[in-house]
């Protein structure tokens, strides 16, 4: 089981009561809990314990959950190298889990333990009390077996935080159970997103969409022509969002000086150099450079954020939700390299750079196919998780 | 070749708000080290800045002050460098979208001209740490006080409109002046609220390029802005003269060694907006109510002076660039005093003794109610000026009425004629050589009789009531 947790809640359960009593739900040690260890994967932050509990531990534990420990993680969240997201839900030592997901890590993570997997909204769920990396883009991604314990998880932790003023004044969706015509509701699908598969996956991901269709739910293909710069927009705004505000990871409070330097600032240098990985090495090292040798490639991405995110929300307003595949496609088990991170997550990446919502779906059970993301525009959050409630129960009704 | 300098200046303030800038820590980086901290300013992992509405207030506010455009839309960026201060290791501060641009100053130059100084833009910043160097034993050691990190800070960042040392010197005595008529802070430059940094080249004259600067530090009062300034020009001067190129750099002001001294490569990459600040957006309504908090400025208290109160533009100035000098000018006022005895009686005798007792005006025993007492007495010929300042000094040690310290010490005037035609005629008889003068058209020597009355009536008498009578008796004599 160490495999799996980094560390271990000491108290056994928890009293509290409330609608999500007696789950029992795991986090990731980027996540405060006071007094847990908050190393976020880094041994720049091998010595931090967090003072205080983020908003959605604190809002989990009244609303009744357990929080029974934190997992193994990638060097601050990104990708999953290292990380054993999905293991405590698979070996059944947690109900759910919370994964901050920064480019797909939830969605690919649940993928692999064949779960849910949800990115919320970003700006629904506060981030305060948790350990960043990528500020625009990351925000706490929920795993668990069904999209109903989602949604209850959602119903706690969604909403205004006087701890994050970053979080925008919107009306918090209502996670109360709702129903889903099929008759009613078009599902869109983006060719462009299709293109990128690999060889043979654009096939299987057709076959996923025949459940939809038996289901009732018309589908529609749509065009967003520019699908492959989400990555490259990603790539860039990201890794520049990262080298500047890793900066706070210094390794010098909560991490291990390193010896020998002749000065403080040669201390700093020693002691950040020696505390970062390899992969988050290349990406602060690529996000400097864009920062400060090619300033104007960082202001165009911007630009073409923006686009792509009024491209989105075009598509989204011309059907009720988007299906999009969701392939874990590491050109090897161990993606090492910056650029093999990136293919890893060419499927999921989108809804970082636009901040819509996008649910996991895992195949049925039984049946040779693969599972697919759901995505809807900002704040249907709810809605979306209804969705894949409807699709789970037409699942259990037999066909 | 003759060369001229172009200055620029970068001006923080340190905003006297009661909380910090993104969080609710005391803003009092004077207190004991690292008593004023929280997760938020100490920038712990996980710790999320909430921007303060008081911050906002005051910044803008003082935006209005100095004539300011404020922006509908301004935000705040992540400005990268790694320094102890600053363990974070990026700074938030508005690089690309201040709180306002615009605005500027008005002075006199150095040949008595008025001369407008523009400010470039305005835009808030947190302050750093503090770092304080000691010995532990043979072991020189760095520690890091939290007090100060998270301060609300403004920076004003001037055009290059300044040309030479005193220019650069009364833009600051202005600035200050009006920054505390808003309100926004105390200013001082001793005390660290006000810190100004110089970015200065040099240019051949009369030509408009502009040519590499150097940006200097560390000078903790106006005076010593134009030092270094001044030094800095003719260091620059002389090597350019020699034909060494200027690097962009930083140096430091040495105020015992009377020099600048290079300190580091300046080094500046561009910023990256912080999403964890949301952007800040003025509607034109909520621009308008600050405006209507604004105080009344020195330029507009000025304009008014002059034509309510008939002074001349020196002396309205000098009234009007200090907040608590206008008010006690102000108060006089109220009190049925004319203008321009108040205008005299304060710059000439109650500010000095002030100054010279170490006192604020504000704070003084010598109320603006007591002095105006004192000054009705004057007017009314029932002191003469001589008693007048007499009086006032006795005002600053005692609490009595200025009536009672009148009569108690006999400082009334002498205006009963047959009291004075004696002493007259006393005077009229020692000093036959002066009336001699008078008659042969010596205007001084009527002043000296005068003076010698006065003496004589140990300086209680009321000396137009002398020249009346003595005018009347030199000629009875002739």
């Amino acid at each position: 089981m160490d495999s799996i947790f980094l560390y271990r809640n000491p108290a056994t359960a928890h009293t509290e009561s409330g609608h999500l009593q007696g789950l029992k739900i795991a986090i990731q040690p980027n996540i405060s809990v006071a007094g847990w260890p908050t190393e976020a994967g880094s041994n720049a932050l091998v010595n931090f314990k967090a003072l205080e509990d983020a908003t959605v531990v604190q809002r989990l534990r009244q609303a009744g959950a357990y929080v029974c420990g934190s997992t193994r993680m990638s060097e601050f969240g990104f990708g999953l190298q290292g990380s054993s997201a999905g293991d405590a839900l698979r070996q059944r030592a947690a109900d759910a889990e919370l994964v901050i997901d920064l480019m797909g890590e939830s969605r690919i993570a649940a993928s692999r333990a064949a779960v849910c997997g949800f990115k919320p909204t970003y700006g629904l769920v506060s981030r305060f009390g948790l350990v960043g990396l990528i500020p625009s883009m990351e925000c706490c991604g929920v795993l668990a077996v069904s999209p109903k314990n989602i949604r209850d998880i959602l119903k706690a932790m969604a909403g205004p935080d006087e701890l994050d003023f970053s979080l925008p004044d919107e009306k918090v969706p209502d996670f109360s159970p709702q129903t889903i015509d099929p008759r009613n509701t078009t599902i869109g699908i983006i060719t462009e997103a299709l293109s990128a598969l690999p060889a043979g996956q654009e096939k299987v991901f057709r076959a996923s969409m025949d459940e939809l269709k038996k289901a009732g739910f018309a589908l529609r293909e749509m065009s967003l022509p520019d699908f492959s710069l989400f990555s490259l927009v990603h790539r860039i705004v990201g890794s520049v969002e990262a080298s500047s505000s890793a900066g706070r990871y210094d390794s010098v409070r909560y991490g291990q000086r390193a010896a020998g330097a002749k000065n403080w600032n040669d201390m700093y240098l020693l002691s950040r150099g020696a505390a970062f990985g390899p992969l988050l090495k290349s990406y602060l090292f690529q996000g400097s450079f864009f920062q400060f040798e090619r300033y104007k490639a960082f202001q165009d991405a911007c630009r073409i954020r923006a686009h792509l995110l009024a491209d989105m929300q075009r598509l989204t307003s011309q059907a009720d939700f988007l299906a999009f595949p969701a392939v874990d496609c590491a050109p090897s088990d161990a993606p090492a390299s910056l650029s093999d991170t990136y293919t890893q997550f060419a499927t999921t990446v989108f809804a970082n750079v636009t901040g819509q919502p996008a649910l996991y779906l895992p195949p049925a059970p039984g049946l040779a196919r693969t599972g697919f993301q759901l995505a809807g525009p900002r704040l249907s959050d709810a809605r979306l998780l209804a969705l894949g409630e409807h699709l789970l129960n037409m699942r259990q009704g037999g066909k | 070749m003759e060369f001229e300098a172009v200055i620029g200046l970068e001006i923080h303030v340190e905003l006297n708000c009661t909380t910090k800038m993104f969080c609710d820590c005391p803003n009092r980086p004077g207190d004991e080290p690292n008593v004023n901290t929280c997760p938020t300013c100490l920038w712990y992992p996980g710790a999320m800045p909430r921007f303060s509405q008081d911050v906002l207030e005051k910044a803008s506010l003082l935006c209005l002050g100095l004539g300011a455009e404020l922006q509908p839309k301004s935000a705040f960026d992540q400005k990268v460098y790694y320094y102890p201060d600053l363990p974070k290791g990026f700074q938030l501060s508005q690089a690309h979208l201040p709180l306002s641009r615009g605005g500027g100053i008005d002075i006199t130059d150095e040949n008595g001209k008025p001369k407008r100084m523009r400010i470039h833009h305005i835009h808030m910043e947190e302050d750093v740490a503090k770092l304080v160097h000691e010995m532990e034993g043979r072991l020189p050691i760095s520690l890091v006080d939290f007090n100060r990190a998270g301060s609300p800070l403004v920076e004003i960042v001037t055009e290059p409109d300044f040309r030479a040392p005193h220019e650069a010197m009364e833009f600051l005595k202005a600035l200050r002046t009006q920054v505390r008529t808003v309100g926004s802070s105390e200013c001082s430059m001793e005390n660290g609220t006000m810190r100004v940094d110089a970015n200065i080249s040099v240019r051949p004259r009369g030509t408009s390029q502009m040519n590499t600067k150097v940006e200097v530090k560390n000078m903790n009062s106006i005076r010593h802005v134009g030092d270094a300034i001044a030094y800095e020009f003719s260091r620059q001067s002389a090597a350019v003269q020699a034909g060494e190129t200027v690097i962009l750099h930083t140096r430091l002001w040495d105020p015992e060694k009377k020099a600048t001294l290079p300190m580091r490569a300046k080094f500046e990459g561009p910023c990256v907006p912080d999403p964890a600040v949301p952007v800040i957006q003025l509607s034109s309504g909520w621009i308008e109510k600050m405006r209507s908090r604004l105080p009344e400025m020195p330029a507009v208290k000025a304009e008014r002076f002059m034509a309510r109160h008939g002074l001349t533009g020196e002396e309205a100035l000098f009234l009007s660039s200090d907040a608590e000098v206008a008010g006690y000018f102000e108060a006089l006022i109220g009190q049925g005093i004319a203008p321009r005895t108040a205008m005299h009686w304060l710059a000439t005798q109650l500010i000095p003794a002030v100054k010279d007792r170490g006192q604020e005006l504000g704070s003084s025993p010598v109320t603006p109610a007591r002095f105006a007492v004192l000054l009705k007495m004057l007017s009314q010929n029932e002191i003469n000026a001589n008693a007048a300042r007499e009086v006032l000094l006795h005002l600053f040690d005692s609490d009595e009425a200025p009536e009672a310290i009148v009569s108690a010490r006999g400082f009334r005037q002498v205006s009963d004629h047959a009291t004075l035609d004696s002493l007259i005629d006393k005077v009229l008889s020692a000093e036959p050589a002066a009336i001699a003068d008078v008659r042969s058209g010596q205007g001084k020597a009527m002043g000296f009789l005068i003076g010698q009355v006065m003496q004589a009536s140990g300086g209680k008498a009321n000396p137009k009531i002398i020249r009346e009578l003595l005018a009347k008796k030199l000629d009875a004599l002739s």
